[in-house]
């Protein structure tokens, strides 16, 4: 068996549920880990320590007496400190809502709760999502674990940097325009950001009502599937819920991609923000790997990342405006400078811009839905360049924009992004897969074969 | 954008509190938005609809 810091959430709740190990066992290590290495990389906002060993124990008796909650019993799982965990405050990283303790848990963490998952605590994230990495707020950023100097990306911070650290096997993120897909690809784990309307909103703080996205992140394929068939559900309390089948999102992910058919969005890294060499290289590796596993690849074109960007950046900021104006009038030194430089922007768009953006996005989803019909799965970058130095702010800021995560948040489809290999520097390059509506299994298989062939489950951060 | 005009659309928008203690950060935010709006290529088909908001495009 794995170091116990290192079973994924697979490998745990099946080991805890053959009493191999005890929940208790488990969380005593991961808190340990924790207390040595988040000095470090500072992934969590608030650690529940007390609480989450409570519920080990709690756990461990329930299973000896033969009740089991349901597939993640006494698997430890991070939130994303903008997602409601009940009694615990939801700060967004910001002086703004220091205070803000909810009553209840938001839908997603009480389905976690009822597949017997253990909340461990509330993660760093960039200030309400959008303002970071930000040394002026009342936490310090969570850092890389691949190297400390190092972005782990975001919003989702430190969701991506915990678990690439060994701190824990899953945890919950959001993504508006790439917050999960960003940690995943900078920390070299898996990320997804299912089909708009998979997963409930409620109690998630929201940044943009039509782009945000809520998903899990997992250190393998599979965790993801596990973690997504716990939390996916139609929500008739969120207005953006979908009412459509969920569940089985690991049936077919040892299927391979025999007769697949993958369209490579080339022009994305090629022309529309030319890649880094690195990038470019496990980009190909990728393609290449696939189809020597049997998949068909064919060259797609979209419209470009300028143009999804623009449309992504109209909606989003138009729709935080509308959430932080309020604050903005009465408390703007309460943001850090990045958050509130972002969020201000909203305030310098019109009725008539949002209108055009929405308009422009339902013509975007049309030309991806027609790309969809002739290829299974898109791949395509993720990120453009190797995760930045976290204290160079003018390369952070360089690199940010450089991806192509925010189309799919336009768009709505279903989004993974995932480790392609290592820079010469020893840090994450990234790939990203795209797939129809609600058809996350097939994402998940070519996920996999890639995982298996690259071997990407098996590397973790040296230092760590 | 013209500082003057940005200075009339952040009042206008109640800014004024932000415009006092934060000139450069208003003057970038309203700089972030005109270059995202010039980016964007509206439809010319006037009768181009929006995206309903709230729904996935599995049905279009």
């Amino acid at each position: 068996m794995s170091e116990l810091h290192w079973l994924t959430a697979t490998e745990a709740a099946r080991a805890i549920a053959a009493r191999e190990v005890s929940p208790v066992e488990l969380m005593t290590a991961l808190l340990e880990r924790i207390g040595r290495l988040d000095p470090k990389l500072n992934v969590f906002i608030r650690l529940d320590a007390e609480a989450a060993m409570d519920a080990a124990r709690a756990a461990e008796a329930e299973i000896a007496a033969g009740r089991v909650r349901g597939p993640l019993h006494g698997v430890p799982v991070g939130i994303k400190d903008i997602i409601d965990v009940a009694g615990l405050p939801t700060t967004c990283h910001s002086k703004i809502l220091i205070d803000n303790v909810p009553a209840a848990d938001a839908v997603c963490v009480a389905r976690l709760r009822g597949a017997g998952a253990i909340v461990l605590g509330k993660l760093s994230t960039h200030e309400f999502a959008i303002g970071g990495p930000s040394f002026d707020l009342p936490w310090p950023p969570a850092r890389n674990p691949w190297n400390p100097d190092h972005h782990p990306g975001g919003s989702s911070s430190g969701s991506g940097s915990g678990i690439a650290a060994g701190l824990f096997p899953m945890a919950l993120g959001s993504d508006t325009g790439g917050s999960i897909r960003n940690p995943a690809s900078a920390c070299g784990i898996v990320g997804l950001k299912p089909t708009y309307g998979l997963v409930s909103r409620r109690g998630v703080f929201p940044l943009s009502f039509t782009l945000d996205h809520v998903g899990p992140l997992t250190r393998t394929v599979a965790d993801n599937a596990l973690m997504l068939d716990v939390i996916a559900s139609h929500d008739p309390l969120d207005p953006g819920s979908a009412a459509a089948p969920t569940g089985r999102y690991a049936s077919g992910l040892e299927r391979g991609v025999r007769g697949l058919r993958i369209g490579f969005v080339r022009h994305f890294h090629e022309t529309d923000l030319p890649a880094h060499p690195e990038v470019t290289v496990g980009l190909q590796n990728v393609a290449r790997s696939l189809q020597g596993l049997g998949a068909e690849i064919r060259d797609v074109n979209l419209p470009t990342l300028g143009e999804f960007g623009a449309v992504n950046r109209v909606i989003l900021q138009s729709e935080a405006w509308a959430i932080h104006g309020p604050w903005l009038r009465e408390r703007p030194g309460d943001y850090g400078q990045l958050a509130r430089r972002r969020l201000l922007a909203g305030a310098f768009i019109s009725a008539g811009d949002y209108v055009q953006a929405a308009r422009r996005r339902l013509q975007m989803i049309a030309e991806v839905e027609a790309a969809l019909r002739e290829v299974d799965v898109l791949l395509c970058a993720s990120a453009m360049d190797p995760p930045s130095r976290i204290d160079d702010a003018a390369e952070t800021e360089r690199t940010y924009p450089r991806q192509a995560r925010t189309p799919f948040n336009v768009t709505g489809h279903p989004a993974l992004a995932m480790m392609a290999g290592l820079s010469s520097n020893g840090l994450p390059l990234s790939v990203q897969l795209v797939g129809r509506n609600f058809a996350e299994a097939t994402l998940f298989q070519v996920a996999r074969a890639w995982e298996r062939a690259g071997g990407t489950d098996e590397k973790h951060p040296p230092a760590m | 954008m013209d500082r003057a005009v940005i200075e009339v659309l952040a009042r206008r928008a109640g800014l004024d509190k932000a415009l006092a203690e934060f000139p450069e950060d208003v003057a970038a935010a309203a700089e972030q938005a005109s270059g995202a709006i010039a980016r964007m290529k509206a439809p010319t088909d006037p009768r181009a609809e929006p995206w309903p908001p709230m729904r996935t495009g599995a049905g279009l």
